[in-house]
C-alpha cells in the first residue's frame, strides 16, 4: 500500500512514558551503579570496619553528593525551556532511577553507622526526600487517568458554568413556589463552596455546620412538601356524596388538582435541578482534589530537598573541619 | 438630467480616493461616488486605534494623497484633509445601481434615481460588497444600524436584532446580557450559522435570555415621537402583524457580493471560482472600453497597490503612459537573467517561451512576476529535495532541470527543458515534494509562491486545465505506472475524472460493484469495514496514494468502505481503460498485486486491533485527516503541570500558542488546541500581505509581514491562531527561583497599547534548535507531535 510516501525516519518508539524512557536506560544504569557499589562494599575490608572515612567511603560519599546536587538541578533544567541538554523526559527518568540508587549508595557510604548526629540527620532527610519522591511516582502513574475518567470529556470551566446555570434555574423555579422556598434556595446557592485553601482542595471544602444543616433541610423540606401535594392529588372522592355534590366536588377537585399538579411538577423539577447541581459540585471538588494531590507531594519533596542540601553541606563541612 | 463629468469614480476606498485626488489635482472634471456617508468605509469600520500597515514595504507609493503605516484615525484624518484641500467632488450616500452606455458616454444610475454622465468610469468598489439593508420603510432611520462595534456600549435598551447568521447571533447574545433583545429570523431555523453559534442561540432562547420570532420579516420601521421608545418595528409574522417598540434595531443581513453588479455592467469574469477577478489590461481597462477597474476588485488587495493604481488610472485615461510603480522592482528581479535588456522585452520573452504563462494578461503576468523570484542555479545545484515541504511552483525559462524520479536509484532521472514547469504536485496535494530536482546547464527558473499560483488558477481557466492534466499524468506515472511513457497512458488519462468529496462523504461502499481506482490528489480518506455490525476504521490513506485497486484486480465487489476524512479530491481511473493497460503491462500488474497483498495483510492486522478503530474515527473527526503534524497528549501520563504551555510562552514572546486543557479527549488521548499544520492551511486562504508560509520542513508560520487583519484567526477551523503582541522580555529563572516574582513562561506580558497586535500561532519552534519546546519540556513524555500516518500506526500497535 505504501506506494508514494517512503518511510522518512527509522521508526523508534516515540511514545513511552518517563519510566520506560529509552528502554529503561537509566534504570539499567542505576542497577549497575548499585551492583558495583555492593560488590565493592563486599570486597573491601577496611581495618576498622566499613565507614565513610575509607577510600571507598569517600568515593561513595562523593558520588552521592554529586548525585544529590545533580538531582536537585532538575528543578532548574525543567524550567530552562531553551535548553537542548537532553529532553526533560529523559531528565525525569534519570532523576527517578538515580534518586532510588542513592538509597543503596548512601547507605553503603555510611557503612550502616547511625547515631544522633548531623550525619545521620542528613541521611534521614535524604531518605525522606526519596520516600516523598517515590510517592510522587505513584501519584504520577495513578492520578492522570483518574482525572481523565472523572472529566469524561468535559472540562471544569464547563461544569462551573453549569453550576451557575443550574443555580439560576433553581431560583427561577423557586420563585414560582413562594417566598419561603425562594429564600431557602438563594441561601443554599450562597453556601456553595468550591476549592479553597490547600486543605479544602485536598479534602473538599468545609461548609459551615449551620449551612450544611440548612442544605440538608432543603431536600427534606421539598420532599415533604412534594409528598403532601401528591397525597392531595391521590385522595379519592367521597362515595356517600350525592350526585349533585359529587359534580361540585369533582369540579373543585379538578381545579385544585390542576394547581397541585403544577406544583408537584415544579417541586420535582427543583429537586432534580438541586441534585444535579450538588452532584456537579461534588465532582468539581473531586477534580480539584485530584489535581491538588498531583502537586501536593512537591510541597514536601522540594523543601525537604533544600533541607537536605543544607544538611549535606553541614555534614561535609563537619567531616572535613572537625573530624 | 444629472451631472456630466469626464471621470466618474465609484467607491472611495484607497483606490478610488487616489484616483479622485489625482483627477482633482490635474483639474479634470470628476465625481467620486460613495455609498456610505464617509470616505473609505472598510477602513472606517476598523476598530478604533487599529494599526494599519503599509505592505508591501518595498513598493514605493505614488499618489496625490499621503499614506503611511499608522493608526486608523491618523490615516482617515490625513485623507479627509487632503480631499478637502484638493477640492475633490464627492457625493456621499450615492449607491450606484447600474452603469449604462459606452466609452465617452456612460450613464451611472444611483439608487435615489438620479444619474451622472461620465466619459470614463473607474470602478473601485473592492470585494467587501454592499451591506444589505432592511429594504423597507425606515431602513435608514437614526436608530437602525447595520453593524455593532461594542455590545457593551448599550444597556437597558430594547433591541431588535434582524438576521440569522453568525453576526446576528453573536450580536444578539452579547447584547442580551444587559438589554432586552428580540431576534427576528426569516426562517424557522438558525442552521445557516456555525454549529457553535446555532447551539448558543438556541440555548439562549430556551433559557429565556432573549426572545425569538421565527418566520418573520420586517415590514417597516417607524419613529414614534412622544412614545416611551423612540421607534417601533412592525413585523410580518405567521400569526399576522406584530409591533415591537424599540430603542434600537440592529440588522445583520450580510453583504451582496459585488460580482453580480459588476457583471451587469458588462464586465466578464474568467471563471466561476468565487476568488476569480475580472481580467483587466495593463492600463486597468476592463473588457468594456472606457470602464476601468482598480484595487481589490482587480485582484490587488493591498492599500498601497490600490492607491498607485488610482493615480495611474487617471494618467492612462489622460493618454499618458507613466512607468508603472513596480518597474524598479521588476528591473531588479530581471537583472539576474543573463542577457537582460528591458522589462518589456523580458516580459515578451517569458510569454513566448513558457506556454502556461502565455494566456495571462500583461497585468497578470507583471503581478505574477512581481510575486515570483528569478533563480539562476549552478548546474547540479539542488532546487528542492524529495520530502521537502515547500510548495512553490517553478517554470523553466532557460536551460533544463533533472528530476530524480526514483526514491532508491538516484541516477534514474527525467529531464525537463525550457518552457516546461514542475512543482505542481506539492502545490495541488499540499504534501511533501515527491522527487528531488537538480539544475542543468544554463538554468533560469521562475519560482512562484503557492498563493500567487492559486490566484492564477482561480482566474485563468487554461492555467488550471494545463496544470490539472499534467498533474494527472505525472501522478499516474509516479504512483501507479512508473516508467510508462505518456503515450501508453493516453487512454487511461483520458478516462480519468477528478472527483470531489466533502468531509465524511463516501467514495465507495463495502459491497458496491467494482469500479475505478481512486488516486487521492488532495485531502485524505479512511478505509473501514463492518465488523461485528459496527463500522471499524482500518486505515488512513493520505494524498498521493490510491484506493480501490482490489476491485480492478479481482473483479469482486468492493471489500471496504472508503470515506473522505476531510474535503478530498480524487482522480478516478475508469476500470476498463486501466485493465486494458494492465493486460499489456505484466510488470504493472505485478506491482498492483503486491500492493494488494500488502493491503490485505495490513487489513488483517488492523482488524485484529479493531479497538483502535474508534480512536482513528475520533481523530479524523478532529480534522487530523488534513493535518501534517499534530500535538497530542497522552492523558494517562499528563500530570497537568502545564510546562508545555509555559515552554511555549517562554520561547515565543510570552504568548503560549497552545491551550493544553481545551480540546476533546477520547481513551486518554487528548487533542489540545494547537496548530496541526494542515496540508492546505485554511489560514493561508485570505492573507492580504501573504505573510503565512510553509517552511521546507513543513511548519506553517506567520512572518513579520503580518498586518494584523485577523483573517487567519477567522479562517482557522481549529481556533489555534490568536492576536497578540509578543514581548521580547523574558523573566529570569534565577531571580524567580531565589526571590519569586515573574515566573518564566507563566507571567503575563505587559501589553504595550501602541504595539500593533499581530496574528500568532505555533511555528513548531522552527527557529529553535532541538524541536518543539512543548514536547521537549514535558517531564513525563505525555506530549508528542506526530504526523497522522505515523500516529495511526502507533495506535494500531504496528510501530
Amino acid at each position: 500500500m505504501r506506494t508514494a510516501a517512503p518511510s522518512k525516519r527509522i521508526d523508534e518508539p516515540i511514545h513511552s512514558g518517563f519510566l520506560q524512557y529509552a528502554g529503561y536506560r537509566w534504570a539499567k544504569l542505576a542497577i549497575l551503579l548499585c551492583a558495583l557499589s555492593i560488590a565493592a562494599y563486599l570486597w573491601h575490608d577496611p581495618v576498622d570496619g566499613p565507614n565513610g572515612g575509607t577510600w571507598l567511603g569517600y568515593t561513595l560519599g562523593t558520588l552521592g553528593a554529586v548525585l544529590i546536587l545533580w538531582l536537585t538541578w532538575l528543578g532548574v533544567r525543567k524550567r530552562r525551556y531553551h535548553s537542548r541538554l537532553g529532553s526533560v523526559k529523559g531528565w525525569t527518568s534519570a532523576h527517578v532511577y538515580l534518586g532510588l540508587a542513592l538509597v543503596v549508595i548512601a547507605t553503603l557510604h555510611c557503612g550502616f553507622q547511625f547515631g544522633w548526629n548531623i550525619h545521620t540527620a542528613a541521611y534521614a532527610l535524604m531518605m525522606a526526600v526519596i520516600a516523598s519522591g517515590l510517592y510522587g511516582v505513584v501519584v504520577y502513574t495513578r492520578l492522570p487517568s483518574a482525572i481523565t475518567r472523572l472529566r469524561d470529556g468535559s472540562q471544569r470551566e464547563a461544569w462551573i458554568d453549569e453550576v451557575f446555570e443550574l443555580n439560576a434555574q433553581a431560583i427561577r423555579i423557586a420563585d414560582l413556589l413562594g417566598p419561603e422556598v425562594h429564600r431557602k434556595i438563594v441561601r443554599s446557592a450562597e453556601n456553595i463552596r468550591i476549592g479553597g485553601g490547600l486543605r479544602a482542595q485536598l479534602y473538599g471544602p468545609k461548609t459551615p455546620k449551620t449551612a450544611a444543616d440548612a442544605d440538608a433541610g432543603i431536600t427534606e423540606f421539598l420532599t415533604e412538601r412534594l409528598d403532601a401535594v401528591k397525597a392531595r392529588l391521590t385522595k379519592g372522592f367521597d362515595p356517600n356524596a350525592t350526585a349533585q355534590n359529587t359534580v361540585m366536588f369533582m369540579a373543585g377537585q379538578l381545579v385544585a388538582a390542576g394547581k397541585d399538579e403544577k406544583e408537584a411538577q415544579r417541586l420535582q423539577q427543583l429537586l432534580d435541578v438541586l441534585s444535579r447541581r450538588n452532584a456537579l459540585i461534588a465532582r468539581i471538588n473531586r477534580d480539584i482534589a485530584l489535581h491538588a494531590r498531583l502537586q501536593v507531594w512537591l510541597l514536601i519533596h522540594v523543601p525537604l530537598s533544600f533541607g537536605l542540601l543544607a544538611a549535606l553541606v553541614a555534614h561535609i563541612v563537619s567531616v572535613f573541619f572537625y573530624w | 438630467m444629472g451631472d456630466a463629468v469626464r471621470v466618474g469614480i465609484i467607491g472611495s476606498g484607497p483606490a478610488g480616493l487616489a484616483a479622485a485626488c489625482r483627477a482633482a489635482e490635474l483639474g479634470i472634471p470628476h465625481l467620486l461616488l460613495e455609498a456610505e456617508a464617509h470616505l473609505a468605509h472598510t477602513i472606517f469600520r476598523y476598530q478604533k486605534g487599529k494599526h494599519v500597515m503599509a505592505e508591501p514595504g518595498v513598493l514605493p507609493l505614488r499618489a496625490s494623497i499621503p499614506f503611511e503605516a499608522g493608526k486608523r484615525e491618523a490615516i482617515l484624518e490625513a485623507w479627509n484633509a487632503r480631499v478637502a484641500q484638493l477640492g475633490v467632488n464627492v457625493r456621499y450616500r450615492a449607491n450606484v445601481t447600474a452603469i449604462h452606455g459606452s466609452k465617452g458616454n456612460f450613464t451611472i444610475v444611483i439608487a435615489d434615481g438620479s444619474t451622472v454622465r461620465a466619459e470614463y468610469v473607474v470602478l473601485a468598489i473592492g470585494v467587501q460588497g454592499n451591506i444589505r439593508k432592511l429594504g423597507c420603510e425606515g431602513e435608514d432611520l437614526e436608530f437602525v444600524q447595520y453593524q455593532l462595534d461594542d455590545p457593551d456600549a448599550y444597556q437597558n435598551e430594547t433591541i431588535v436584532v434582524v438576521g440569522a447568521g453568525d453576526a446576528a447571533i453573536e450580536n444578539a447574545v452579547a447584547l442580551a446580557a444587559r438589554n432586552k433583545v428580540t431576534i427576528v429570523n426569516r426562517r424557522d431555523e438558525f442552521d445557516r450559522a456555525k454549529d457553535g453559534n446555532n447551539a448558543l442561540i438556541l440555548k439562549a432562547i430556551e433559557d429565556g435570555k432573549l426572545a425569538c420570532v421565527y418566520n418573520a420579516t420586517v415590514a417597516s420601521v417607524r419613529p414614534t415621537p412622544g412614545a416611551a421608545k423612540p421607534g417601533a418595528v412592525i413585523l410580518n409574522t405567521a400569526q399576522g402583524e406584530a409591533v415591537i417598540p424599540v430603542d434600537r434595531v440592529i440588522a445583520r443581513l450580510g453583504a451582496t457580493p459585488p460580482r453580480e453588479f459588476v457583471e451587469r455592467c458588462g464586465v466578464m469574469f474568467p471563471g466561476k471560482d468565487p476568488g476569480a477577478v475580472p481580467a483587466v489590461s495593463p492600463q486597468y481597462e476592463s473588457n468594456v472600453p472606457g470602464l476601468y477597474i482598480i484595487g481589490a476588485l482587480a485582484g490587488f488587495p493591498l492599500i498601497k497597490q490600490a492607491m498607485n493604481q488610482g493615480y495611474e488610472v487617471v494618467e492612462f485615461i489622460e493618454g499618458r503612459r507613466p512607468e508603472p510603480a513596480d518597474a524598479p522592482l521588476l528591473k531588479a528581479k530581471f537583472a539576474r537573467i543573463p542577457g537582460f535588456r528591458s522589462i518589456d522585452a523580458t516580459l515578451e520573452r517569458i510569454r513566448a517561451r513558457i506556454p502556461i504563462l502565455s494566456p495571462l494578461t500583461p497585468l497578470q503576468l507583471r503581478e505574477f512576476l512581481l510575486d515570483s523570484e528569478i533563480r539562476t542555479p549552478q548546474p547540479g545545484e539542488i532546487i528542492f529535495r524529495r520530502n521537502d515541504y515547500s510548495n512553490s511552483f517553478f517554470s523553466i525559462l532557460d536551460g533544463s532541470v533533472e528530476i530524480a524520479i526514483d526514491p532508491v536509484d538516484d541516477t534514474r532521472t527525467l529531464t525537463l527543458g525550457s518552457g516546461q514547469f514542475f512543482g505542481e504536485m506539492s502545490l495541488i496535494s499540499g504534501r511533501r515534494r515527491s522527487a528531488t530536482v537538480r539544475a542543468g546547464a544554463g538554468c533560469v527558473l521562475i519560482e512562484t509562491p503557492r498563493r500567487s499560483m492559486n490566484k492564477l488558477i482561480a482566474s485563468v481557466p487554461s492555467v488550471k486545465r494545463v496544470l490539472d492534466e499534467t498533474f494527472l499524468l505525472r501522478a499516474i506515472q509516479a504512483h501507479i505506472a512508473p516508467g510508462i511513457d505518456a503515450d501508453a497512458l493516453k487512454d487511461v488519462v483520458a478516462s480519468a475524472t477528478v472527483r470531489r468529496f466533502k468531509a465524511g462523504e463516501t467514495v465507495f461502499r463495502e459491497g458496491d460493484a467494482p469500479g475505478g481506482l481512486h488516486l487521492i490528489r488532495k485531502g485524505s480518506v479512511t478505509v473501514s469495514r463492518i465488523i461485528g455490525g459496527r463500522e471499524v476504521v482500518l486505515a488512513y490513506v493520505p494524498a498521493g496514494q490510491y484506493v480501490g485497486e482490489m476491485a480492478l484486480l479481482s473483479d469482486t465487489p468492493r471489500t471496504a468502505t472508503v470515506r473522505a476524512a476531510v474535503a478530498t479530491e480524487t482522480i478516478e481511473l475508469e476500470g476498463g481503460a486501466f485493465k486494458a493497460l494492465l493486460a499489456t503491462r505484466p510488470e504493472l500488474r505485478a506491482r498492483l498485486e503486491e500492493t494488494y497483498r500488502q493491503r490485505v495483510m495490513a487489513n488483517v492486522n488492523a482488524t485484529a486491533a479493531a479497538g483502535s478503530g474508534s480512536l482513528v474515527q475520533f481523530l479524523m473527526a478532529q480534522g487530523l485527516g488534513e493535518a501534517t503534524d499534530v500535538l497530542l497528549i497522552d492523558e494517562s501520563l499528563c500530570v497537568r503541570c502545564d510546562h508545555c504551555e509555559k515552554a511555549c510562552a517562554d520561547t515565543h514572546g510570552g504568548i503560549s500558542r497552545l491551550d493544553r486543557e481545551a480540546g476533546p479527549t477520547v481513551h486518554n488521548l487528548h487533542v489540545p488546541t494547537s496548530c496541526r499544520h494542515c496540508e492546505h492551511p485554511h489560514c493561508m486562504k485570505d492573507c492580504p500581505p501573504d505573510a503565512i508560509h510553509r517552511s521546507p520542513s513543513g511548519e506553517v508560520f506567520i512572518s513579520d509581514a503580518c498586518i494584523g487583519c485577523g483573517n487567519c484567526v477567522r479562517n482557522c477551523p481549529y481556533g489555534v491562531i490568536q492576536m497578540g503582541a509578543p514581548q521580547p522580555h523574558r523573566p529570569s529563572l534565577w531571580r524567580w527561583l531565589l526571590f519569586g516574582g515573574e515566573e518564566p513562561g507563566a507571567h503575563t506580558p505587559v501589553h504595550d497599547p501602541s504595539a500593533p497586535k499581530k496574528a500568532v500561532k505555533c511555528d513548531m519552534c522552527k527557529d529553535l534548535p532541538g524541536g518543539p519546546a512543548c514536547v521537549r519540556a514535558c517531564p513525563t513524555g505525555a506530549a508528542l507531535r506526530v504526523s497522522p500516518e505515523r500516529f495511526i500506526r502507533i495506535i494500531q500497535g504496528s510501530a
